[in-house]
């Protein structure tokens, strides 16, 4: 070998301002292109099919409502996921946290005898206190015991499933036969609705507010991104780490909860065992993509809710499986934490001799 | 009551299977120090690519030889992204899931309700024909699918490779310190790839052994959570393939005895508090509830193994999750 190329990877120093902002729009757009691969193959246009997506979802009510109906759990999920994240931890327990929730808030909706007005906040609170409580034990024994809380929470989601599912086969059965559901929720504990959407759009919006205030606007949310870039550095300036822990997770916790309580009370009336399609796990990608903010959180929400809605159209249109729609949330992922490592590193190609040895010392 | 206790042992055996072979994967991966969430994906797709190429070829050899392969493809993106581009290996991890998931929904739908010969049962060579009936026993131990055997031959043979080869001792330095294995002349990057990859084929392979030996169905979802369960028993197992064995045939045995649960409902009577007991006890029995045994157990073993590994004893890899990269002058 007389030579060759060699590629050369260093840190940035600065990532180019066009790269911060193209990158969630590449990535998107990257998905769709890979997606489209699979609808070839299964012998659709793919550009019929995305504009049965995205233009036949945006421009009716239906799709409009359907839309921001599914972006609330997702986005309470997804701010369930990026709180913790912000101080370092993963959270990816949030459907855990919502099934709590959903259990404690059919409970409370089932069992309380009081007016609307009263009983849908108290639900809406039990749900969110449930959902704390879920997120309290991963967050108790990654503080004091330093137990990793991305196996605890993912365990505690399990659990929380299948108790959801011991409960409306046991104690809470309320349905007619032996159907596996509880009871329907009394008209009182039905979510007030705004139009064609109920009032958890206004939770939802408010909470992103509250999220952002905190991190940006508070001390703890000041010391939650200090704990999150680095630790040891917070532990150092007098931060209580143990105490950011554990209230990132708690609060998370108990947005992943008030999702699940505001799901039942607005849009399922009882509690199934299956009645969510995986929107704690679908939290994640929400988190990620917008992990610089909580209104990015809003946006990623609102973009995964789309998919969703634009996905079972698609599949009704051109008999298609709406699954497609989690092939491209996994390809939003692949590609952003591609095109992360191309924010963090610069590649360049260099040409190396390599018959020349290195100059020995002293030349 | 014997055919209840026969039936329950040997539907362990073969719950026990998938799990075992998915968790080796894993201990492999992990112990090499990057943590893969993405198994019950990369289980589909094996299951999928397995059965379809069965179908097509009528080989359930073949088929599995593809689902393994499979498994190690998915397994690759895994490697490339948190070892190469350093991205974060849950992240990475859980799209792994929702690709193959997506994925195996996607392509899946024409493979429904076809079914397949896949693997039969075979007794095992010279003991196997006199011991097969044996009582309780002897079709659970002796008389089981091609792929089961080689479920329990791997243990041993991830044990040697781990603990008494020079390879095992690199995956181990890997895992625990990479700076210092690298100083030592050890490519770590080449022995990351290696092991993730290798984890990805066995979840591959024990996908392909759900959909041509234990269903011989393809079925959208059809590894229903086994993937986690695989992960759960990592840690549990504390990381060694013989306690992965073990901890396979605990958890196997609970999948195995919630089918089955509702024709067991032990009543005590005669001492105090019978009937509290008798409430305690049926209520622990309760499928659901029995299901979450698991990952309770899980969640316990954690807690006790990071207490030990804060007295400096063996558990989890120490650069579990920490991607390396060379400092660069």
């Amino acid at each position: 070998m007389t030579g060759g190329y060699e590629l050369d990877v260093s840190t940035r120093e600065d990532v180019p301002a066009w790269l911060v902002y193209g990158t969630p729009v590449l990535t998107v757009l990257g998905a769709l292109a890979v997606s489209g691969v699979a609808l070839l193959a299964l012998g659709v246009d793919p550009v019929g099919a995305y504009e049965t997506m995205f233009v036949g979802t945006l421009t009716t009510e239906f799709g409009v409502s359907q839309t921001l109906l599914r972006a609330v759990p997702l986005v309470l999920t997804g701010l369930a996921v990026y709180l913790p994240l912000r101080a370092g931890l993963w959270n990816i327990g949030a459907e855990g946290q919502l099934y709590l929730g959903a259990i404690v808030g059919t409970w409370i909706g089932l069992n309380v005898d009081a007016p609307g007005v009263v009983l849908v906040p108290l639900a809406c609170l039990g749900g969110a206190v449930a959902g704390g409580l879920w997120g309290l034990i991963p967050g108790l024994l990654r503080a004091r015991r330093g137990v990793n809380e991305i196996i605890v929470t993912l365990m505690l989601t399990f659990v929380g499933v299948e108790l959801a599912g011991y409960l409306v086969r046991g104690p809470m059965r309320g349905g007619q036969g032996n159907f596996p559901v509880s009871a329907v929720l009394p008209d009182a504990a039905q979510l007030p609705s705004l139009g064609p959407v109920h009032v958890g759009v206004v939770v939802a919006l408010l909470a992103t507010v509250a999220i952002r205030l905190l991190v940006g606007q508070t001390v703890t949310g000041y010391e939650i991104t200090v704990t999150g870039s680095n630790p040891d550095a917070a532990e150092r300036a007098g931060v209580d780490v143990e105490w950011v822990y554990v209230f990132v997770l708690v609060a998370g916790g108990a947005l992943a909860g008030l999702a699940g309580a505001i799901e039942i009370m607005g849009i399922q009336e009882r509690l199934r065992p299956d009645f969510s399609p995986g929107y704690g796990f679908t939290a994640i990608p929400v988190a990620l993509l917008g992990r610089n903010g909580a209104f990015r959180v809003l946006l990623a929400g609102l973009f995964f809710a789309v998919l969703v809605v634009g996905g079972s159209s698609m599949e009704l249109a051109y008999d298609v499986p709406a699954a497609l729609v989690e092939v491209i949330q996994a390809l939003v992922i692949l590609f952003l934490i591609t095109a992360e490592f191309f924010k963090r590193y610069r590649i360049s190609v260099e040409s190396v001799d390599r018959t020349t040895p290195a100059a020995p010392e002293g030349t | 009551m014997v055919g209840l206790a026969a039936g329950i042992i040997d539907a362990t055996v073969r719950a026990a299977t998938p799990l075992i072979l998915a968790s080796l994967g894993e201990i492999i991966s992990e112990r090499g120090g990057v943590l893969n969430l993405g198994v019950e994906g990369m289980m589909l797709v094996g299951a999928l690519c397995g059965f379809a190429t069965t179908f097509t070829t009528g080989s359930p050899w073949i088929g599995f030889a593809v689902g393994t392969l499979a498994g190690a493809a998915m397994a690759t993106i895994h490697a490339v992204l948190c070892i190469s581009l350093k991205a974060d290996q849950v992240i990475s991890g859980v799209m792994l899931t929702l690709l193959g998931t997506g994925l195996t929904t996607y392509f899946g739908q024409e493979w429904v309700s076809k079914s397949i010969d896949g693997f039969e049962t075979v007794a095992v060579p010279v003991v196997g024909d006199a011991l097969v009936g044996l009582p309780l026993v002897g079709p659970a131990l002796f008389e089981n699918t091609p792929t089961d055997y080689l479920a329990l031959a791997l243990v041993p043979a991830v044990g040697y490779l781990l603990f008494r080869t020079s390879l095992g001792l690199e995956i181990t330095a890997v895992g625990e310190n990479p700076e210092a294995a690298d100083t030592m002349g050890v490519p770590v990057f080449a022995v990351r790839y290696l092991c993730v990859i290798l984890g990805g084929a066995f979840a591959g392979a024990a996908g392909a052994h759900l959909s041509l030996a234990f269903s011989k169905l393809w079925v959208t979802g059809m590894t229903a959570g086994r993937g986690w369960i695989a992960i759960a028993l990592v840690i549990f197992a504390q990381w060694r393939p013989w306690r992965a064995l073990v901890g396979a045939y605990l958890f196997g045995g609970i999948e195995a005895f919630v089918l089955r649960s509702q024709a067991l409902d032990p009543t005590v009577t005669g001492i105090p508090l019978a009937e509290t007991i008798d409430g305690v006890v049926s209520l622990l029995l309760r499928p659901q509830v029995m299901s979450m045994y698991p990952y309770l157990a899980t969640v316990v073993v954690l807690v006790l193994a990071t207490r030990r590994v804060l007295d400096e004893q063996v558990g989890a890899p120490s650069a579990l999750l920490d991607n390396y990269s060379r400092e660069t002058e």
